[in-house]
């Protein structure tokens, strides 16, 4: 089979440690604690079982209202207070959501704290002890994400490499400068396929706009081999051919670069707005192996890269998930069918 | 009228939980004929042929274009939001609904504005500056123009004075803003100061949205109104419609 006849090692850029996660209040992480507050169960450095107090001003938010817990702004947050207790529990937190991201088989932990603070300065500083805090434990390179240059530039100074070079998430047409970035810091760098005025709308575009970018990197000396192509996924909810789009676009670009670039994608938006999440997650890292894909920005913890190559693709689930993906299945009907039907499985 | 069809009479047993919202709407279909509410019924389930082909009907048996729009077309859509806000049904599910919507508006929309009846608002969209984000806005505007407003869609990357050109152009009380990204969001909190200094802020309501933006940040930024997803957003269009034109 396909998946078989490429050995290479899958990227897995663990998604986890990002500002906007959540956890459901009612799900099982979350537990009140003896003083009537919110606590996020997590297992520190020494192996005790702590949990991660919701402040009282988180409260009022309305994340919190309605059952959201913002569980790793929070500890940023506490991280970077005045507290020494508050940056103790978040430091151990963080350093938690690192270890289990590398246990389940991470190559790069990425990093973005945008949704910390709407200043630049709160949000560089946050960025400053992110990647300080998790580099002192981590063995495997960081990933430095953000919409914004200058926290990229921020975490990038930061950044020891002791791990490992790392990665800048990720470079556009409408940012070039992020490509100097990579230069300067010896990164290697997520190159997306988004446009200089918009974003793409098919898979044309798509590969348009990655080659133009591709092409960029390159004349900066920038190494075929350091560059991991994102064309962009879009939620299947919104447009059956969302899948088509991204995958289509992965096989292009295979195609035009051979073997040493790399490919990968924010897989789990696709799945954005449908239920079952976990089942299209996997169908579709799967379909996008195939495609050509050779790395993912993702939840490792979530989705098992060795549980979605042996995924059985004869069942009904699969076939269902599948065929929505591939764009078979208009306003994913027939799986929003077999969903209430409980014919899709946990 | 006092019965109401099977099928309605499910959808609010099944899935309209809270006594606020249940009264009202077992108020409107009590009072809707069995027309309405059949119309209203396939409105719910996204069924596109049916609602044109009895919106035609109900139009050729002399029903008002009002009546249609409030006991049908609007009254199906108020179950659709409910449902999708307390998560028994998906965003697919969503847009079927509002494409019968649509279905169903080509037919009374050109009758409602021959005779003079006015839409339901006029609302300017845009992703603001620097954001080329527009899945969400895109979205929000299919569910506005299906509540019967007409919307002049900006785009992505949208500059202050861009917004403000348009509102002067087409005169509309309505501004609504999307951004995606955290370091997007100021820049509608800069739209709004830009609108302030152009000595237009207090003819405008400004309604806010996007995955990170908040009704905290909404409050800071002194916008009008959150909207946490595109349903909430055609019922902050309505109600800041309404603000405005009690303001006039």
């Amino acid at each position: 089979m396909a998946l078989d006849s490429r050995p290479q090692r899958f990227i897995i850029i663990g998604e986890n440690i990002h500002a906007t996660r959540i956890v459901l209040r009612k799900g099982n992480r979350v537990k009140v604690l003896d003083d009537g507050t919110e606590g996020v169960r997590f297992r520190d450095t020494a192996g005790k079982t702590r949990y991660l107090a919701v402040p009282p001003r988180f409260r009022e938010t309305q994340a919190f209202q309605q059952g959201q817990i913002k569980h790793v702004m929070i500890a940023v947050q506490k991280g970077i207070s005045s507290d020494s207790a508050e940056q103790e529990e978040g430091t151990e937190y963080l350093r938690a959501e690192a270890r289990r991201q590398i246990e389940a088989g991470a190559s790069f932990l990425d990093l973005n704290v945008d949704e910390v603070s709407t200043r630049l300065d709160v949000q560089q500083a946050a960025m400053r002890w992110l990647v300080g805090t998790i580099q002192e434990i981590s063995p495997i390179p960081l990933s430095i994400d953000s919409s914004n240059t200058e926290i990229l530039a921020e975490g990038l100074r930061t950044c020891d490499c002791c791990a490992g070079r790392p990665m800048i998430n990720s470079a556009t047409l409408e940012r070039i400068e992020t490509l100097d970035l990579a230069r300067k810091f010896d990164a290697e760098i997520i190159a997306t396929g988004a446009g200089r005025a918009g974003m793409p709308e098919n898979t044309e575009q798509r590969v348009a706009n990655v080659e133009e970018l591709v092409g960029q990197a390159r004349a900066r000396g920038i190494a075929l081999a350091d560059i991991h192509v994102d064309p962009l996924v879009f939620p299947i909810s919104v447009d059956s051919n969302h899948g088509r789009h991204y995958l289509d676009a992965v096989r292009t670009v295979r195609q035009t670069y051979g073997p040493e670039i790399h490919l990968t994608g924010g897989l789990s938006n696709v799945s954005f707005g449908i239920p079952n999440r976990k089942l299209v997650n996997e169908t579709f890292i799967a379909l996008a192996i195939d495609a050509g894909i050779d790395g993912a920005i993702m939840d490792p913890v979530q989705n098992r890269i060795d549980a979605v190559r042996s995924i059985d693709r004869t069942s009904e689930p699969y076939q269902l998930a599948a065929a929505m993906l591939l764009g078979e299945d208009e306003f994913c009907m027939n799986y929003l069918m077999a969903f209430r039907k409980g014919r899709l499985g946990s | 009228m006092e019965t109401i069809n099977a099928g309605l009479e499910r959808e609010l047993r099944d899935y309209v939980a809270r006594p606020d919202e249940h009264a009202r709407l077992r108020g409107i279909f009590e009072r809707a004929s069995p027309l309405m509410q059949e119309i209203a019924h396939h409105l719910i389930y996204g069924r596109k042929a049916e609602v044109d082909r009895l919106t035609r009907q109900a139009l050729d048996e002399d029903y008002s274009p009002n009546v249609i729009l409030d006991d049908g077309l609007i009254a199906g859509m108020a179950v659709v939001g409910i449902k999708f806000r307390d998560n028994l049904i998906f965003v697919p599910e969503v847009l079927i609904a509002a494409r019968a919507m649509k279905a169903g508006l080509a037919h009374v929309e050109p009758i409602l504005s021959a005779s003079g009846i006015e839409p339901s608002g006029t609302v300017i969209m845009g992703t603001v500056k620097g954001d080329l984000h527009d899945i969400g806005k895109n979205l929000c505007i299919m569910m506005l123009r299906g509540a019967g407003f007409i919307v002049h869609d900006l785009g992505v990357d949208t500059k202050p004075e861009q917004f403000i050109e348009a509102v002067q152009r087409h005169q509309a009380p309505v501004v609504g803003m999307s951004a995606l990204l955290t370091t997007t969001m100021p820049n509608m909190g800069r739209t709004i100061k830009a609108f302030e200094a152009a000595g237009l802020r207090s003819a405008i309501r400004f309604m806010v949205g996007g995955a990170a933006v908040t009704r905290e940040f909404a409050a800071e930024i002194d916008a009008d109104g959150y909207g946490k997803d595109a349903i909430a957003c055609v019922e902050l269009a309505k109600e800041l419609t309404a603000r405005s034109r009690r303001k006039l």
